[in-house]
């Protein structure tokens, strides 16, 4: 089967300095992958890269087409972007912000159709944000806008979703129920999802498989076992971990002190 | 929930009825009243005479026929084109650099018709061997010449280069265009009062031929600002975002800044330079009817046309026989104006 997603040499550039060197990936129809790296090893600006939004070197492919070769309209309708730190225009209510979801699908002139409006409501739905339909998108609580920033995503009706770390503002629980929630959708809706992850455990329970990238390049491949090796972990994030059994299949990922800490030992 | 649950913002038939009825009523009231006021029946009737087919007698003495159609109907007229204008120019910027202080004047616009102005009125009031007036002319270039500098400046910065890096070559822009206009305005000291009289703005007109004259770059910019409103809410998530949208920023603001700098050219070449118009009023639609541009865009234009009506027959009216420049009125009661709607409204973030 052709993959979802084909990445070949993508290599980006900033002021002089290589911010990805020659990333190679291919990402099949369903599946999903979660990027994991320290800080600066380029998540984002994959991700970035991805939806066209800088400049690269190398080739993209989406299902199949070049996407130097797609309208930005045709891309936008391939793939959708949740940003980690989404701009939220003052005043706007929920259900116009989950609508310009539709934008790649409008003409320009012309508003939404009924089944723009169909579409809207049905997601909506899913996501349990009809009560907050008319709320203003700078009133919402971290877990309720990332619903309502998802929700704008999946408007879009693509193939592809991409996540920069979805549930970095948000407390534990919100962060299952977001991630459950972009699970179920990924199996009703047959999306691929992409997803940059900051948090070592989540990343090994939800994903498929794991791409580590430190300094630009893929350091790891593979299931969560494979990458989420302590001596990898403290190579490229300086890090000590532990990786533990959860009980039930799972992996956990725990940070120890290097040194034994002093144990205040009156007990 | 289905479709037809949802319900988005949009721009309601009644509000742009009612807006047209403030209009109506601004321009009645701006026709019947000045320094000779006119009767209103008798007004009607002569408006009816000039139909096709009609021909009744309305009562109204040549003098009066004559203040009638050649002096208030065009000037009302100028105010509301002009007032439109502005309006939907700043609700334009404002969308396309997010700003919410962004206003028709802000890259360069009124430095360059000021400078254009000031070099027709300083060094002759007609182009040589044609009976064109300079001084509209003259400031149309420069208005449109000081937009096209910015652009040229902003657009030759390469690396991090944003809507703001665009905004600050309009501050540079304008700081030298003004400090030539002020130099060839302090050479020519004897022009000075005549120079100050346009910055300040104003309608005084005589006939119909300024209305024609900018009517139809009005028509053009205000058409394309409109058909660009979706793309400016969807602007308004920032440049990235627009991007994944499959929107093209760059794009959308250099249509939109330059159909507003085109029509706000027009306008400023026969009004001068009138303050204040294109930034309260698409704020006070804004926070009366809401931020989407599909109805700010529409609104500020009826209410930017009702507003400079209104501003200008109080300024000539207020202190007659003699005429107040029209910026100072729309700043003087403008601004306690837009100060009580700010303080009225349930505030909007940033």
């Amino acid at each position: 089967m052709n993959p979802a997603l084909s990445l070949r040499g993508i290599s980006v550039r900033f002021n002089g300095s290589r911010i990805l060197d020659s990333v190679d990936l291919d990402i099949a129809p369903g599946e999903w992958v979660g990027i994991i790296g320290p800080n600066g090893a380029g998540k984002t600006t994959l991700l970035r890269a991805v939806t066209g939004v800088v400049e690269f070197e190398g080739d993209v492919e989406i299902v199949g087409s070049a996407s130097a070769t797609l309208k930005r309209r045709d891309l936008a309708r391939s793939v959708a972007l949740v940003p980690q730190h989404p701009v939220l225009p003052p005043g706007m209510r929920v259900v116009d912000y989950v609508l310009l979801g539709r934008t790649p699908h409008l003409r320009a002139v012309t508003g939404p159709s009924l089944h723009d409006l169909d579409v809207v409501a049905a997601i909506l739905e899913a996501l349990t944000l009809t009560s907050f339909v008319d709320r203003d998108v700078t009133t919402l609580s971290g877990g309720e806008l990332q619903r309502a920033v998802i929700a704008r995503a999946l408007a879009q009706e693509s193939s592809i979703l991409l996540l920069d770390e979805p549930t970095t503002a948000l407390d534990i629980g919100k962060q299952q129920e977001v991630l459950e929630l972009v699970d179920q959708l990924r199996r009703e809706r047959t999306l691929t999802v992409v997803s940059a992850m900051h948090d070592l455990t989540i990343a090994g329970q939800f994903p498929d498989r794991l791409v580590m990238l430190a300094k630009g390049t893929v350091v790891a491949e593979g299931d969560a076992r494979a990458v989420l090796d302590p001596e990898l972990i403290r190579m490229h994030y300086a890090a000590d971990v532990k990786i533990l059994d959860d009980g039930s299949g799972g992996i956990v990922v725990v940070p120890i002190r290097a040194q034994e800490p002093i144990i205040d030992s009156k007990n | 929930m289905t479709g037809e649950d949802i319900r988005p913002s949009r721009l309601h038939w009644w509000w742009l009825g009612g807006a047209f009825v403030a209009l109506a009523a601004a321009g009645l009231l701006s026709i019947l009243l000045g320094a000779v006021d006119l009767d209103p029946r008798s007004v009607l009737l002569s408006v009816v005479d000039r139909l096709p087919f009609a021909d009744v007698e309305s009562g109204l003495n040549g003098r009066q026929e004559a203040i009638l159609w050649e002096l208030r109907m065009p000037r009302v007229a100028l105010g509301g084109i002009v007032g439109a204008m502005l309006a939907v120019a700043g609700g334009s910027y404002q969308g396309s650099f997010r700003n919410p202080l962004a206003d028709p004047y802000l890259l360069g616009a009124a430095a360059g018709a000021g400078l254009g102005a000031t070099v027709a009125i300083a060094y002759g009031t007609s182009v040589p061997a044609t009976p064109v007036d300079a001084l509209p002319l003259l400031a149309f270039i420069g208005g449109v010449g000081g937009v096209a500098a910015t652009y040229a400046i902003g657009y030759s910065v390469k690396a991090g280069r944003t809507p703001v890096t665009l905004i600050l070559a309009g501050v540079a822009v304008a700081a030298f265009l003004t400090a030539i206009q002020t130099y060839l305005q302090q050479r020519n000291a004897e022009t000075l009062r005549e120079v100050y009289g346009w910055i300040l703005g104003r309608l005084s007109t005589v006939g119909w031929g300024e209305v024609w004259l900018v009517l139809p770059y009005v028509a053009v910019s205000t058409i394309v600002i409109l058909l660009g409103a979706r793309r400016l809410d969807v602007l308004s998530v920032g440049d990235d975002e627009a991007v994944t949208l499959g929107v093209d920023p760059t794009r959308v603001r250099l249509v939109m800044v330059l159909a507003a700098t085109l029509g706000t050219a027009a306008v400023v070449a026969v009004s001068g330079l009138i303050g204040f118009v294109g930034i309260i009023v698409p704020h006070a639609v804004r926070i009366v009817f809401g931020s989407s541009y599909r109805v700010v865009l529409p609104l500020s234009i009826v209410f930017g046309a009702t507003f400079l009506i209104l501003a200008d027959l109080l300024a000539r009216t207020i202190a007659a026989p003699a005429e107040i420049p029209i910026g100072v009125v729309t700043a003087f009661f403008g601004a306690p104006f837009f100060a009580i709607v700010l303080r009225s409204s349930k505030g909007l973030g940033s």
